[in-house]
């Protein structure tokens, strides 16, 4: 598998491609084997995308299936010589995007909708940022539960977006050519999402500070 | 820092530190200014939760020998449905050609046909493009085999070299 030591990133870079070049073709003459090889060299891609809008590993796994079935009934059309990855990204993102509108989107998140643990999650992640959050499964959990409130009053492509943006550190014009839109579509989109996440989350902060005003007049 | 300086400073892409308060001339005026104390708060807050939502998940034992399952019925599938598509071809060749015929009649006494308007206007702006059709796009857009380089270059070569006269896919300067 690994190249040669004194190989230069061109050469390994030429190398990996005119390999994935025979896997391709040997995929389009359908051998299921080749086609398989090709897949585990970008699987783990198209886990964590799909992984960022689904969070049970059976439900990841059912659209990764549905993702590799999809470009294995469309390989016969990929042209050789053009880059897998981004068609295989485009096809995963195409998944997650029909996944989205499927599921229900829900209408603007309250503080008193959040659990305790989102709460605590949200005051101490906002005082103090990321090292607040130190790896303590609970806490992941309760900020993946809260971030995904939160993105689920966002259009699905909006969603899209601001995740292949923020979470998977896409270029713009990546995200393009994996929506099949403008680099100034996918800019405008991601310019919205951002401005409606900033906009949910500025809103429950003040519920939140209101609330502890309340609480402390109470107590 | 004014209010502005701030703005500015939270639209900036860039790693966690960006959100930093240790900077006093920053911190004094989160302190006294609530619109970008909560302005920051939601900046920071944001980052970390879409930070959460990276999930690395690998494909588990059964994954492919699944995926594999999957595919032998799709090809199966297929073939029958080639199968099913050719037996219903067949019985209607007869009815297709009596059609061709009608249709180049119909053609030719309305006075051949006018080009169609472009199903997509030019600089398409929005998202839309979903569909399994348009995933080959990325790059794969007509690169030319060697046959028809060498017949380009036989055609146009002489043109271009001997006479100085600009290329016919040449853009004027
Ligand atoms: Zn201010």
């Amino acid at each position: 598998m690994g190249g040669k030591k004194d190989q230069t990133p061109a050469e390994r870079w030429q190398e990996t491609a005119v390999r994935e070049g025979v896997l391709i073709r040997q995929a389009q003459e359908g051998d299921q084997q080749a086609f398989e090889t090709l897949l585990r060299i970008h699987d783990r891609h198209v886990f964590t995308v799909i992984g960022s809008f689904v969070r049970r590993k059976q439900d990841v796994e059912d659209l990764a299936q549905d993702v590799f079935l999809k470009a294995y009934l469309a390989l016969r059309q990929f042209r050789p010589g053009a880059p897998f990855a981004p068609w295989l990204r485009r096809i995963t993102v195409n998944t997650c995007y029909d996944y989205l509108r499927k599921i229900r989107r829900h209408a603007e998140v309250t503080f008193t909708d959040l659990g305790e643990s989102e709460r605590d999650v949200m005051r101490s992640l906002a005082e103090h940022g990321y090292p607040a959050i130190d790896n303590q499964h609970g806490d992941r959990v309760a900020a993946r539960d809260l971030a995904e409130r939160i993105l689920a009053g966002l259009t699905p492509k909006d969603r899209l977006v601001i995740t292949l943006r923020e979470v998977h550190g896409l270029e713009i014009a990546e995200i393009a050519d994996a929506l099949g839109c403008t680099r100034a579509a996918a800019k405008v989109r991601l310019w919205r999402a951002r401005r409606a996440m900033q906009a949910g989350l500025r809103r429950l902060i003040r519920q939140e500070e209101e609330t502890a005003q309340r609480e402390g007049r109470n107590r | 820092m004014t209010c502005r300086e701030i703005e500015q400073l939270l639209k900036r892409e860039g790693g966690e530190d960006r959100y930093s308060t240790d900077h006093g001339e920053l911190a004094s005026h989160l302190k006294s200014c609530r619109r970008c104390g909560e302005a920051m708060r939601a900046a920071r807050l944001s980052s970390v939760l879409l930070g959460a939502l990276r999930n690395e998940i690998t494909p588990g034992p059964h994954f492919y020998p699944r995926l594999h399952a999957r595919l032998a019925d799709t090809e199966i599938g297929q073939m029958d449905a080639i199968l099913q598509a050719w037996g219903l071809a067949k019985q209607l060749i007869p009815a297709l050609a009596v059609g061709v015929v009608l249709l180049a009649v119909i053609t030719l006494s309305t006075g051949g046909s006018r080009p169609s308007p472009p199903v997509q206007a030019e600089g398409e702006t929005d998202l839309h493009a979903f569909s399994l059709e348009e995933v080959n796009l990325p790059g794969a857009i007509g690169r030319p085999s060697r046959d028809q380089m060498l017949a380009f270059v036989l055609a146009h070569g002489t043109r271009c070299d001997v006479r100085g006269a600009p290329c016919e896919d040449e853009s004027p300067r």
